[in-house]
């Protein structure tokens, strides 16, 4: 017989000794009592799987549980949660794989040790070229990432109209895959090509290597278009909340542009006002904002609440994975694997590590944040034709949505959810 | 349904003095070219057990305390420090796993002897065997409870393997590690009295897609099927007890033949046991609808228990009919309940043929020895699929998913396969002549029928069929996986 590992203590976790002893022998004396045991969530008979999307139903009974703090409960889910997981299954499998190892995590307080490992094997295991790799292919299926990119190409080409230096700042995380169209537009648009300088911001993780090769890229693509072009690189801090205009060494005659695609959500929360009041300060023709669709914000500190908008997002996500790529995909593997990150930061760290959890909010949270230093430009037909012939590309499922009431932007919906935002701002 | 393969009529008298065959090979003699994961495992394994006692002393018991996983990498005290891994994702990935840096001097020894033979370019069967090596010092880790450890490993292993990989290596350690992880966390949980759950309906579909594309199940299948005609020879009354039916697969063959007989069809009976009473009459309306129009005569029973559980008063046999018990183990699901009481049925029921097919690893014993056990049967079977179908192949995928990694995930659950703690049997065969039953040697058509299997599978693969000691043994590359044998009741000798 194995060793049967006596469960540590665990915070509020275990079942209390005589708990445990009466389980025990009751299991001796009957055995048809491990039956019973499953009654609490099984539809049907043995094969609780067998109804479509028990994934949802069982972690958010499993959520309750541990906001109510019922140990015998979280016991019972997460081993059913355990039984029944993988990361290589179906939708519901997989959802119920990540969001256990959060749940496991946050009853037994390890959430950030846990997080500090999987993200140094990441940062270990992932090389420039991998990690492109999945970048592109994502977008040759998606348009999750491209739709962001389209939309503030075209609102960053009409604010610099007329500009002969520009000076795009960039804080984003797809690899500088946005550019290379930007800059073909640029050489293709005015008689006169503009100067451009890119100045990419790269919080620590991200690896020195990593933005070389990429600005020797942009460098060789940009000769290729003839448009002359200058890569900064600003880095050396861990916290996007740490940058300061001097940072960006401004020139007087440069028009600024900043570019944020997923990069508002790596702010602290408590930074974010000063964030944006910074950008402010920096005096740009227009600011650029993507962010995801979601907010695990304002519930930061409602663990069921968080836990069930997470379960909306990424049961969204994962859907579309599994319907863009093929079965068999190693950059779907890989995207769901950093989902797993996520939702691992989300739910069982404490607070926002500083803006490591990447707490998203919806366009609407944004818009009220932005209202205090900038006013909302909108997408003019050009940009707007241009992404409707960027979703022509994909399959179907996709669609635009005009922001409406107080918002202001562009969302890009699947199957009719708003899933990503898009907004251009010029400073008020 | 197995239209193609005809059983085979025998013409002597069913004849069951043991005879002790000599090993012989059959099967394809493809010299392989090495970058055999099974080879390697061989090796590897084979050094892992004789210093798996050393390595265990080495060990410190850690207790385990209050903090369960305590503080980051920079505590880990791994015995060797993995460098990077290039994750490569996709077929034309590039990057290599840089070798593994050795902390401790002494590892380093071990690692020069254990040096994959043929040192392949291929970068992928690389990085797959650098994470076998990782995952065996898991397995050891986990073997002496240092859960903590065993924790870290994991992480990295479930976020670098992926089992989509080209590697066979890689993607047995995807599964593997997934299998180690639950079985962490229900060590952790730490119920481990409560009934598993079974997913029937996608464990059902990965089968017959296993039975699709490998030889395995149709060998099982046709050389049981082979005995038991031959012990039915002359018999007009003929009762056949499945002790797992599943969606009964196997018997429509079997039907065919004795529908056809040259003496006749006997009255066939068939005991049908399995996991759901439903499963098992959606089964014997399948099978009784074939029997029907073959105009056999037909009943079917089921039973929906586990034969060490069931109370023999349950499995009616009547005067005068031939009995054949048939089992195929798996280690989808506990089939069977406890061993000891299946076999007091077994000597109740006293069949004229017992058909046995077993599985070449070890169903209980110390988690380490399942572990270097099934790491080596898993791999070989997943060399095999690999030899004949794409990374991207979906039904490949299917069945390393639902049903490979499952019995992977039960072999290295804590308790093993049965999850329930009952003691299991080392060996069936052992235990049955133990009991006295007299072994029947599997008969020349028998061996017959399995070649005829393996011609279906193109002969550039590797399977290879052993003969001796009177069972049939069908693997790949000369690994054993499955050994058929066949038994008669020591009552029905006298």
């Amino acid at each position: 017989m194995d060793i049967t590992l006596q469960a540590p203590e665990l915070h509020y976790f275990t079942l209390s000794q005589r708990q445990q002893q009466s389980h025990e022998q009751e299991n001796m004396q009957n055995p048809n009592h491990q039956q019973q045991q499953h009654q609490l969530a099984v539809d049907s008979g043995g094969d609780p799987s067998a109804s479509g999307k028990w994934a949802e139903k069982l972690l958010r009974e499993c959520a309750k549980a541990i906001s109510e703090k019922d140990s015998g409960k979280i016991h019972h889910f997460l081993w059913m949660l355990n039984e029944l997981a993988s990361p290589y299954g179906d939708c519901d499998q997989k959802l119920a794989y990540y969001f256990l190892q959060a749940f496991f995590c946050k009853a037994t307080e390890s959430g950030e040790r846990c997080y500090k490992t999987l993200i140094s094997v990441a940062e270990k295991s992932h090389s420039f070229e991998s990690a492109r790799k999945v970048t592109l292919k994502f977008q040759e299926v998606s348009p999750w990432t491209t739709f962001g990119h389209v939309a503030s190409n075209g609102a960053i080409l009409e604010a610099m109209e007329g500009e002969t230096k520009l000076h795009i700042i960039d804080i984003s995380s797809t690899y500088c895959t946005q550019w290379p169209m930007f800059l073909e537009a640029l050489a293709t648009r005015n008689d006169e090509t503009p100067h451009l300088r890119l100045t990419v911001v790269v919080t620590a993780g991200a690896g020195g290597s990593v933005v070389k090769e990429i600005g020797q890229r942009m460098e060789k693509f940009a000769r290729l278009m003839g448009v002359p072009f200058e890569f900064n690189v600003v880095s050396g801090f861990s916290r996007l909340g740490e940058l300061k205009e001097e940072d960006f060494g401004l020139r007087d005659d440069e028009a600024v542009t900043v570019n944020c695609i997923g990069a508002l959500r790596r702010v602290g929360v408590i930074e974010r006002s000063e964030f944006l009041r910074m950008l402010h300060r920096l005096r740009p023709k227009v600011v650029t904002v993507v962010e995801e669709e979601a907010d695990f914000t304002s519930n930061m500190d409602e663990f069921t609440i968080c836990s069930e908008e997470c379960l909306r997002f990424y049961s969204i996500f994962f859907e579309m994975l599994e319907e863009s790529f093929v079965p068999t995909s190693n950059e779907r593997l890989m995207l769901e694997r950093e989902c797993s990150r996520s939702i691992l930061s989300v739910l069982a760290c404490e607070g926002d590590g500083g803006g490591e959890c990447e707490r998203r909010e919806k366009g609407s949270q944004w818009c009220e944040r932005l209202a205090g230093d900038f006013s909302p430009m909108s997408f003019n037909d050009d940009a707007v034709d241009d992404v409707k012939a960027l979703l022509r590309r994909y399959r179907a499922g996709w669609s635009l949505l005009p922001a409406q009431g107080d918002a202001s932007g562009l969302y890009l919906t699947w199957k009719d959810e708003p899933v990503v935002w898009a907004s251009a701002w010029k400073p008020s | 349904m197995h239209g193609t393969l005809e059983l085979i009529h025998p013409t002597e008298q069913w004849d069951c003095t043991p005879i002790n065959f000599p090993v012989t090979h059959h099967g394809s003699e493809r010299q392989f070219a090495g970058a055999e994961l099974s080879d390697f495992m061989e090796h590897v394994a084979r050094q892992l057990s004789d210093n798996s006692e050393n390595t265990a002393d080495g060990f410190s018991m850690e207790s385990l305390s209050n903090e369960a996983f305590t503080p980051s990498t920079g505590e880990y005290r791994p015995r060797k420090l993995a460098r990077t891994y290039h994750h490569t994702s996709g077929s034309d990935g590039c990057g290599h796993a840089e070798d593994l840096q050795w902390i401790n001097g002494t590892q380093s020894e071990n690692v020069s002897t254990m040096t994959y033979k043929n040192n392949r370019s291929n970068d992928h069967d690389q990085q797959g065997l650098s994470l076998i090596t990782l995952l065996m010092e898991c397995a050891v880790a986990i073997s002496v409870d240092n859960l903590e450890e065993a924790n870290k490993m994991l992480l990295e292993l479930t976020q670098v393997a992926s089992p989509y990989s080209p590697s066979c290596a890689e993607r047995v350690v995807a599964y593997f590690s997934k299998a180690m992880a639950r079985r962490v966390m229900s060590s952790c949980l730490g119920g481990t009295m409560l009934s598993p759950l079974v997913q029937s309906k996608s464990i059902l579909s990965a089968f017959q897609a296993f039975n699709t594309i490998s030889p395995f199940i149709k060998f099982a299948h046709f050389t049981a099927n082979q005995a038991i005609l031959e012990a039915f020879h002359q018999r007009d009354r003929v009762h056949i007890i499945d002790l797992d039916i599943m969606q009964g697969l196997q018997w429509p063959a079997l039907f065919h033949i004795l529908a056809t007989r040259p003496d006749g069809p006997p009255h066939l009976r068939m005991t049908a046991m399995g996991t759901s009473y439903e499963a098992l009459e959606e089964t014997g309306r399948q099978l009784s609808g074939f029997a029907r129009r073959l105009g056999l005569s037909f009943e079917f029973h089921p039973v929906a228990r586990k034969p060490g559980e069931v109370d023999p008063a349950m499995i009616q046999t009547r005067r005068g009919e031939t009995v054949a018990v048939h089992w195929l183990q798996h280690s989808l699901y506990d089939a069977i309940g406890a061993d000891w009481k299946t076999m007091r049925l077994l000597e109740l029921i006293a069949p004229r043929v017992i058909t046995l097919v077993e599985q070449e690893m070890p169903h209980s014993g110390p988690f380490l020895d399942r572990f270097i056990g099934s790491l080596h049967y898993y791999s070989t079977i997943f060399d095999s699929l690999g030899a004949t179908l794409g990374c991207e192949d979906v039904n490949r995928h299917k069945v390393e998913h639902w049903l490979l990694s499952r019995e992977i995930s039960n072999m290295l659950a804590v308790g093993g396969p049965t999850r329930s703690g009952d003691e299991r049997f080392g060996s069936w065969r052992t235990e049955l002549m133990r009991r006295g039953f007299a072994q029947v040697p599997m008969s020349g058509n028998s061996m017959t029928q399995a070649q005829l299997i393996l011609n279906m599978f193109p002969p550039t693969h590797g399977y290879t069929i052993q003969q001796g000691d009177g069972t049939l043994r069908l693997g790949w590359k000369e690994n054993g996986l499955y050994t058929a044998s066949a038994w008669t009741s020591p009552r029905l000798l006298r």
